[in-house]
């Protein structure tokens, strides 16, 4: 968008604000200069004051000043509106940037090392390590693609799953378990202190997303040598508290409602400082809300680590 | 004179800068099997501290890089070499994108993905060029396109001694000063952040440190301000950084 675009919303609204200021302004002073005039003429030829119209000048002023105040309100709320809309297109190309390029990375990484076989004879286990790179790019490949399905499924609400009754712990530990590959340069730890199972009515395939976010972003965002999650089960009145407390690079707290935005990513766009879709606490909260729960964030600050806990309430179930 | 007094192969020494691994590797392979010397830098400031120590003799660089940027990496290398090869791979392919980097002085521009013969054959034609001009023009200064001099006021920079004629004395310029210097003078008229200054004129990241930037400027309107308190060249600009105007250019 140009320059002379973004002006527009803003010169039409203090126009408008300031056209219906100086119409106020007007009303009221002509009112009393007619009424003043009005007054004059019963005066001067001595009518009775009850046979033409009583001004109430005051609740003329109040009565206009109220209906003028509510359109100035509109106005403002519609430029509000306006704003945040192209808040959120410029929002969306950026993840588009993103995207393209969480795609076109891997893609680059298999055809660099096909070509290279191609014009190579390499020893068999120059081959296996960098047929595992390539691996590894076909499965990141398949994770972006998942994810916008995902997203697709979830907002669209046609996610159609049942909810299974199971014990959460086991199943969080089996995900681990599962996806060993992800993980393995990092330390994550299951802390469940009543050591009873945590059983709930869970939709196994979004608990697995939101797992697979979160531990993902726990890892990403992280300038620690040696990432370390700590996922532990709580029960607090009647929810289910699950908390994962990492010690990566920190929220700051004017981020941390903001980051469960869609495509919300802290950082610039230019400097790839912002990695990623800014999909995943999106998702995650959305996976949150379709379980009647929600997500919340905290943390120290920069570099203090950040801990995101799961809220999901307990119905007789 | 002429024919091939390129370096052998095993003598020339490619950096590249990519923070993707996988690619960097790739890279690494292919341009190991060309023959040459190659080292990797998986963020851009680690890639200006091999260029500086390393001396490459050709840079292969990505322009999505965590912490400063691809073109400010860029755009800092050409401050002190302008006849430093590079070659940019970038996913980005926006035409402003590719349009920018030229402008700031890149050789090549290639889009990911991308074809590897193509690009083997790219940095060797580099890599020959380099050498041709080497060749050419040993024994001169080299060109730059700042040319010798730049006036301003009643100041004078003269880039090839590194120092500055102003106000009757004569000021050795250190090296840094004279990076920014030619960082402002070819931005004439726009605005430049402390945040752009930090990462273009001194390749840093960070929120730390525009003090330095302060610092400079504070000694550039000693030296070229005839009343520093109302600087007529090295201005600020409120909220968002320093302005360098030259109404006679």
């Amino acid at each position: 968008m140009s320059r002379s675009k973004i002006f527009y919303p803003i010169i039409i609204l203090i126009f408008s604000v300031a056209a219906l200021a100086t119409s106020l302004f007007l009303y009221i002073y002509w009112y009393l200069a007619v009424s003043e005039g009005l007054n004059t003429v019963v005066k001067n030829f001595k009518l009775d004051k009850r046979q033409v119209l009583e001004p109430q000048t005051w609740i003329v002023i109040l009565v206009l000043s109220i209906l003028v105040g509510f359109i100035i309100i509109c106005i403002i709320i519609i430029f509000v509106y306006n704003q945040k809309n192209l808040r959120l297109y410029r929002m969306q190309h950026n993840f588009i940037n993103n995207f393209t390029h969480e795609l076109k990375t891997p893609v680059t990484s298999l055809k660099l090392y096909l070509e290279t076989f191609l014009k190579y004879q390499l020893s068999r286990e120059e081959q296996e390590k960098y047929i595992g790179y390539m691996l590894q790019d076909a499965a990141r490949l398949t994770g972006n693609i998942s994810r916008i399905l995902n997203l697709a499924q979830i907002e669209g609400k046609s996610y159609r799953e049942e909810s299974v009754i199971t014990d959460l712990v086991e199943l969080t530990r089996l995900f681990l378990q599962n996806n060993q590959h992800l993980f393995q340069d990092s330390e994550i730890t299951i802390h469940n202190h009543s050591e009873k199972r945590v059983l709930y009515s869970i939709k196994l395939g979004l608990y697995e997303i939101l797992l697979m976010n979160l531990l993902t972003n726990a890892i990403k965002y992280n300038r620690s040598g040696k990432p370390t999650v700590d996922i532990s089960f709580e029960h607090e009145r009647s929810s289910l508290l699950i908390k994962f407390a990492d010690n990566g690079i920190g929220i700051e707290k004017t981020n941390l409602k903001k980051i469960f935005k869609k495509f919300y990513q802290i950082g610039q766009p230019e400097n790839m400082s912002a990695k990623g879709t800014g999909i995943g606490l999106y998702m995650a909260d959305n996976i949150a809300r379709i379980h009647k729960g929600r997500i919340r964030a905290e943390s120290g600050g920069d570099g203090k680590g950040s801990v995101f806990t799961l809220i999901l309430p307990y119905f007789s179930q | 004179m002429t024919g091939n007094s390129m370096k052998k192969p095993e003598d020339t020494r490619i950096l590249v800068i990519e923070d993707e691994r996988h690619i960097a590797e790739g890279l690494k392979l292919n341009l190991s099997f060309q023959g040459y010397m190659v080292k990797i830098a998986l963020d851009g400031i680690t890639g200006l501290q091999e260029w500086k120590s390393w001396q490459p003799d050709l840079i292969v660089l990505d322009l999505m890089l965590p912490g400063i940027d691809g073109v400010s990496i860029l755009r800092n290398i050409r401050l002190e070499n302008e006849r430093l090869p590079i070659l940019v791979l970038s996913a980005k392919t926006a035409p402003d994108d590719k349009v920018q980097c030229f402008n700031y002085g890149v050789d090549d521009y290639l889009q990911k993905p991308f074809n590897l013969d193509e690009f083997l054959l790219r940095v060797e034609r580099l890599l020959k060029r380099v050498s041709w001009n080497e060749s050419a023009d040993r024994g001169y200064d080299s060109e730059s396109s700042f040319g010798e001099y730049y006036d301003f006021g009643n100041n004078r920079i003269d880039f090839n001694l590194s120092v500055a004629h102003c106000k009757n004395s004569k000021i050795n310029l250190t090296e840094q000063e004279i990076k920014l210097i030619k960082l402002f003078i070819a931005n004439r008229g726009k605005p430049l952040s402390r945040r752009k200054l930090l990462e273009i004129g001194w390749g840093y990241t960070g929120k730390t440190e525009t003090r330095t930037v302060d610092n400079f400027i504070v000694r550039f309107r000693k030296y070229f301000e005839d009343n520093p308190k109302k600087p007529k060249f090295f201005k600020s600009l409120r909220s968002i950084g320093y302005i360098f105007s030259n109404d006679e250019d």
